[in-house]
């Protein structure tokens, strides 16, 4: 009679799979499996991989095996042996196993095989959308943060954001597009279709297509937009890689649907533009994290999202509140380069030091911004590789605490600063009264898509906290509002739903003391990536509009009015004029007892410039810098080219 | 011909209060064989301030600016890195936006027959060092060591994308590279890359005081005997009012500053005398 052995090799992950399969048997310690006592001859309780003791009767063969094969990085052995025919069920066994491998390796053979190509280079995906409502804005928003998933690169654009030139040579195309009125495009894809009708389209041979139309079975021509697209992608020389989808109002499933089959069959389209159809299975495998069936050294390989192992020095700044010491500490470590921050911050706290303290949290939670090499960023969504920089060699990691606020330990921060202004800016919504459109769902208000997209994207922070954090004069003035705020309320500011009242006391606040006349340089908020753009874009608009809501009057408007009017004297800015016309003459005086003068006068600390550069400041007051008044500022060559500008596009200078 | 030409761009403080600057360039173009063909009559680049006023208008002047670059198939080389971040944004602005585009060129062609087209690139002088001239080649020319610790000093308009060349926006390290290579000790401070709230100066003149202190302070902090701006404007806040910042903050500002093409330009064997100066007084002086 044949009996059953099954024991661990090494290499257990302690995923618990088994056990949950096959609790009677196996039990997931810290950090391997083991076989239970109770369901062993031998009465032991271990890997059995030395004794390999027999389990006793009851166990159930074909569970073990369900088991075996559902663990990730195949440790568990079974095995039949002894019986009446000792070598025959054990080569049924193997057999069985062998033939399960052979599946798989014909299986990595035909994919390896038919992708030989190399999939390297260019992985480049264009999502387009012509979209009315912003549904289809949305779901290619959304498509293109899962495209990398395939390995791709997305860029996602509207249908007015490009020429139908620009096609040409693209390799992978996916549209989404919805139908508006009686089966007209949406407005921003409109002119596009023009001149996809017209002399100038492409041809599109070597392009990879599919589309999803949104529409509505309730209108005659039921999501004809989509089907127009289809159908000219298809003329112009396209190949559709999976079928169209025609969704109703309610299209989340079918859209999804479409979404999981596109991109994978998109992403076989390789480097070279060829469209390999039998690696689409594996594209899929490898997106839902299964084990991927390519063969290992594959010229088909896609980037993957496990990075290769970083030696990195970890410099993690530390503070301690009893002892108000601080500094840095430097941790060596050798850490797989996929690990976010916040991963790479909780093993060193579990490895290397306990009392290292971080806000932990969701990759999402805007509360756990840290800066990192001089980037403000969340830890949770940021990669080690994608950070560290390199220096003569070594990869560093530079981890500190948000500026602008105070550090209560090591890298946690309190918000206070941001939650006091925020909160003391009442930035909640004090809706007008307006009017409303009969909608399916009922009576609704109801916003232009443009209107609705830009307020979209002027609160689309990442994390408010972080953005507080962008500017360099928080740290330094504590009572500025700081620029999330601000954002805040100018987006409040600019939306249609807020009452008179509401916008009243929000430009107060933005227009006050403490407002965007505050911000002493909006480039250290514009340089901290999209966040930043976003930001700053809203803030300049904020600054410009309080600018002329004060009449150019004040420092900030004198010192803008007069910056700007400078340069259409001469062509150049007149740095006397600008300031004697800022600060006036008792700022000029006081300026000038203040040390400035004489220190620009005297040459000294200018490092010994030449006298004659240096007596230049000499005269004119405050003596803060240094050009002659503008009686005597020439003009700068074809200065009537800059006068003419200045009335074509602002006439008030 | 020389070997490398650029459209130059001084910036309106290299012609006003900072003429040091200019005569740095001078020097130092002529030891590294480069040409800075003048881009006469172009106009001040707004310095982050005239936008506030009105961008577009801004934009309309740099555009006119770029199209005088491009008439002659050059770059445009500045030593400003406030000229660099400014224009740079709006070069980008300008070519994502076609409807602006469009409008501005309309503007410059009727008025100066030129049109923006985008083929030109804004270009520091620290990139045009690292990336176009090469460490190296610099190495070789150097006449004067500058060897004692020097602290480089970026700004923030310079490091955004599309500004600083292929410098890592928010941990550069051309200026470090540079100042190895001219034979100081790069020291690398926190402050390297804030703001001096130069925009701010005469309208938030406490809180730029405070940050121009702590930026001082900091590169002092971590050992610099020399800070070099590669900002003229930065520098007014950093040289000029050094002494005001130190009082407002109550920080320890004590620094001789002097500009980025001073540093090279001295290094390369210009004017000795100047480079002498700063030698003793960070020697004999200090503070």
């Amino acid at each position: 009679m044949a009996s059953v052995v099954v024991w661990i090799d090494e290499g257990c992950i302690v995923c618990d799979a088994c056990e949950e399969t096959y609790p009677e048997v196996f039990h997931v310690t810290e950090d391997t499996c083991f076989i239970k006592a109770e369901s062993r001859t031998d009465g032991n309780f271990d890997t059995n991989e030395t004794s390999k003791s027999a389990v006793t009767d009851g166990i159930d063969f074909e569970i073990l095996v369900e088991a075996a094969e559902g663990c990730p990085v195949d440790v568990i052995m079974v095995e039949q042996v002894g019986g009446d025919s000792p070598a025959e069920e054990p080569e049924e066994v193997a057999v069985e196993i062998a033939a399960a491998a052979g599946a798989v390796a014909e299986s990595g053979a035909q994919v390896s095989s038919a992708a030989e190509v190399s999939m390297d280079g260019d992985r480049s995906l264009l999502i387009l959308f012509g979209s009315q409502s912003g549904n289809s804005e949305d779901l290619c928003a959304k498509m293109g943060k899962s495209a990398s998933t395939y390995g791709l690169e997305a860029t996602v654009k509207g249908m007015d954001e490009l020429q139908i030139g620009e096609l040409a040579g693209q390799k992978r195309v996916l549209i989404v597009c919805s139908t508006w009125g009686e089966g007209d495009m949406p407005d921003n894809a409109e002119d596009l279709w023009v001149a996809a009708n017209g002399d100038a389209a492409p041809s599109l041979a070597g392009t990879h297509f599919s589309v999803l139309s949104l529409g509505d079975t309730s209108y005659e021509f039921f999501c004809q937009s989509g089907i127009d697209w289809d159908v000219w992608f298809e003329k112009q020389g396209a190949n559709r890689v999976v079928p169209r989808v025609d969704c109703d109002v309610d299209y989340d499933e079918m859209a999804n649907g479409w979404v999981a089959e596109a991109l994978p069959h998109i992403a076989a389209v390789d480097g070279d533009g060829v469209y390999q159809e039998d690696a689409v299975e594996a594209l899929k495998a490898k997106a839902v994290g299964g084990k991927s069936v390519v063969a290992a050294g594959s010229a088909f390989d896609l980037p993957d999202l496990e990075r290769a192992e970083l030696q990195v020095n970890i410099q993690v700044f530390r503070y301690d509140p009893v002892s108000g010491e601080s500094g840095h500490d430097v941790w060596a470590c050798a850490m797989p380069g996929n690990l976010s921050v916040t991963e790479a911050l909780r093993l060193l706290k579990a490895t290397e030091d306990g009392s290292l303290t971080f806000r932990d949290g969701s990759p999402d939670d805007a509360t756990t911004g840290l800066l990192v090499n001089g980037r403000l960023i969340l830890p949770g969504r940021c990669a080690i590789a994608d950070l560290a920089t390199s220096r003569k060699g070594d990869f560093s990691l530079r981890i500190d605490p948000l500026p602008g606020y105070d550090v209560i330990r090591d890298l946690v921060v309190d918000h206070s600063d941001y939650q006091t202004h925020l909160s003391a800016s009442k930035p909640w919504m004090r809706g007008a009264t307006r009017s409303a459109t009969q909608l399916q769902q009922g009576i609704m208000g109801t916003m232009e898509a443009p209107l609705a997209a830009t307020l979209h994207i002027a609160g689309d922070f990442p994390s408010h906290q972080l953005l507080h954090s962008a500017s360099d004069t928080t740290p330094h003035n504590r009572q500025y509002v700081g620029p999330a705020v601000l954002a805040r309320l100018w987006a409040r500011c600019n939306d249609s739903r807020l009452s008179p009242a509401g916008r009243t006391s929000h430009l107060a606040v933005v227009q006050g003391e403490n407002g965007i006349k505050a911000e002493a340089d909006m480039s250290s908020i514009n340089r901290q990536g999209r966040m930043g753009a976003i930001a700053g874009l809203a803030l300049l608009e904020a600054k410009t509009a309080t600018l002329v809501a004060d009449g150019f009057t004040g420092r900030h408007g004198k010192h803008v009015w007069w910056f700007t009017e400078t340069v259409k004297f001469s062509g150049q800015l007149n740095e006397t004029t600008l300031a004697g016309a800022t600060l006036g003459p008792f700022g000029m005086a006081k300026n000038a007892l203040t040390g400035i003068l004489p220190r620009m006068a005297l040459g000294f600390t200018r490092n010994g410039a030449p006298m004659m550069r240096d007596l230049q400041a000499m005269f004119m007051p405050p003596g803060s810098v240094g050009k002659m008044p503008k009686i005597i500022n020439s003009k700068v060559d074809d200065h009537h080219e800059i006068v003419a500008l200045y009335n074509a596009f602002d006439r008030r200078f | 011909m020389a070997r490398y030409r650029y459209a130059y761009f001084p910036g309106c403080v290299a012609l006003g209060s900072a003429r040091e600057v200019q005569d740095a360039m001078d020097g130092l173009a002529q030891i590294l064989d480069i040409e800075m063909v003048a881009l006469k009559g172009a106009a001040c680049c707004g310095a982050g301030v005239m936008k506030q006023a009105n961008w577009e208008l801004q934009i309309a002047l740099n555009a006119r600016t770029f199209a005088q670059a491009e008439a002659q198939g050059l770059d445009v080389l500045t030593p400003c890195a406030s000229c660099q971040g400014n224009m740079s944004e709006d070069f980008a602005r300008l070519t994502e936006d076609a409807d602006l585009r469009e409008r501005v060129n309309e503007q410059l062609e009727s008025i100066a027959g030129i049109r923006f087209e985008g083929t030109m690139k804004m270009r520091h002088l620290l990139h045009v060092l690292v990336e176009d001239i090469g460490l190296e080649e610099v190495a070789a020319k150097l006449k004067n060591p500058i060897d004692f610790p020097v602290a480089g000093y970026y700004g923030a308009p310079m490091q955004q994308d599309g500004a600083c060349g292929e410098d890592d926006v928010y941990d550069p390290q051309y200026f470090e590279q540079l100042i190895e290579v001219l034979g100081g000790t790069a020291i690398n401070y926190d402050g390297r890359t804030q703001s001096v709230g130069f925009p701010g100066l005469l309208a938030e003149e406490g809180s730029a005081l405070k940050m121009t202190a702590s930026v001082l302070s900091d590169a002092k902090s971590e050992g610099a005997r020399v800070m070099a701006s590669a900002c003229p404007l930065s520098h007014i806040n950093l040289d000029t009012y050094q002494v005001k910042a130190g009082r407002v903050s109550g920080m320890d500002t004590d620094i001789p500053v002097i500009h980025l093409p001073e540093l090279v330009a001295w290094a390369l064997g210009h004017d000795k005398g100047r480079l002498a100066y700063l030698k003793t007084r960070v020697l004999v002086m200090g503070d």
